[in-house]
């Protein structure tokens, strides 16, 4: 590692002080453990739910003004596009909620070792996608 | 103790509890509304306006947006801290964000109470 690092910095003209630290830019060649993987994915999700809050203020203020807006809002609620986009939203929101609550329980010192907290990952991603598929099943049947 | 760790002296201790308790208000609103629709089961105009009729679900939904804010500020502003390593830009970037969700916030008031 020392000698791979030495190496690296010889092959590299450095400025005086400059650290060389060895760069990887492509993130498909990093395999992220389940963990790192629900994490990351309650971070985006947050991000995306936060991106649509305006959104979601517009289409309650619509749907409550008039008995006409509220049919549209209906009408585009239910374009099969809208229902693919809302049905991503959903999941969105799910993972955050169930990522959300795993969080909790291991602030209580639940669930914390390696492969308890393995075990909950999946259970986060496996709670997602059924309550995302109720969904889909209510929405579209 | 705990009383003392919540106070100004510890910033960081602050946030971190007000992103559990935010979440854990957020957590059982969304199933009290999910509970709700499926029970009331709104598809008309008039029942939707009857599902927010009621005063305490109106200042329940708004405790709820009070806790969004207050978490998505925690949240949005780590990300920021995280990925955002020009300091200048970074708080240009957290007014952007503190300013918006004033204006949600003022929004969403403005939907439950007027």
């Amino acid at each position: 590692m020392q000698n791979n690092q030495q190496k690296h910095n010889e092959t590299k003209k450095l400025r005086p002080g400059q650290l060389s630290r060895p760069k990887n830019l492509n993130l498909f060649t990093i395999r992220l453990p389940i963990n790192a993987l629900v994490s990351i994915l309650h971070r985006a999700t947050g991000c995306l739910l936060f991106l649509i809050l305006p959104l979601i203020l517009l289409l309650v203020q619509l749907s409550l003004s008039s008995a006409e807006q509220y049919q549209m809002v209906v009408n585009i609620l239910h374009s099969p596009l809208v229902k693919l986009i809302l049905l991503g939203v959903a999941w969105a929101f799910f993972h955050h909620f169930f990522a959300g609550i795993r969080h909790l329980a291991m602030d209580i010192h639940w669930m914390t070792s390696l492969m308890k907290a393995r075990y909950t990952s999946k259970l986060v991603l496996v709670f997602g996608a059924i309550a995302t598929i109720a969904l889909a099943i209510q929405l579209w049947i | 103790m705990l009383l003392e760790l919540l106070t100004k002296r510890y910033p960081g201790m602050r946030a971190w509890l007000t992103q559990r308790l935010t979440g854990l208000v957020m957590a059982i609103y969304s199933v009290l509304a999910l509970l709700r629709f499926f029970i009331l089961q709104p598809e008309s105009y008039e029942a939707w306006l009857s599902f927010f009729q009621p005063i305490w679900w109106r200042i329940a939904s708004l405790l709820f947006w009070l806790a969004l804010s207050l978490h998505a500020w925690l949240g949005i502003r780590d990300v920021f801290k995280d990925y955002v390593p020009n300091y200048g830009l970074q708080m240009v970037l957290q007014k952007i964000l503190l300013a918006l969700l004033w204006i949600y916030l003022a929004w969403a008031g403005w939907l439950m109470l007027a």
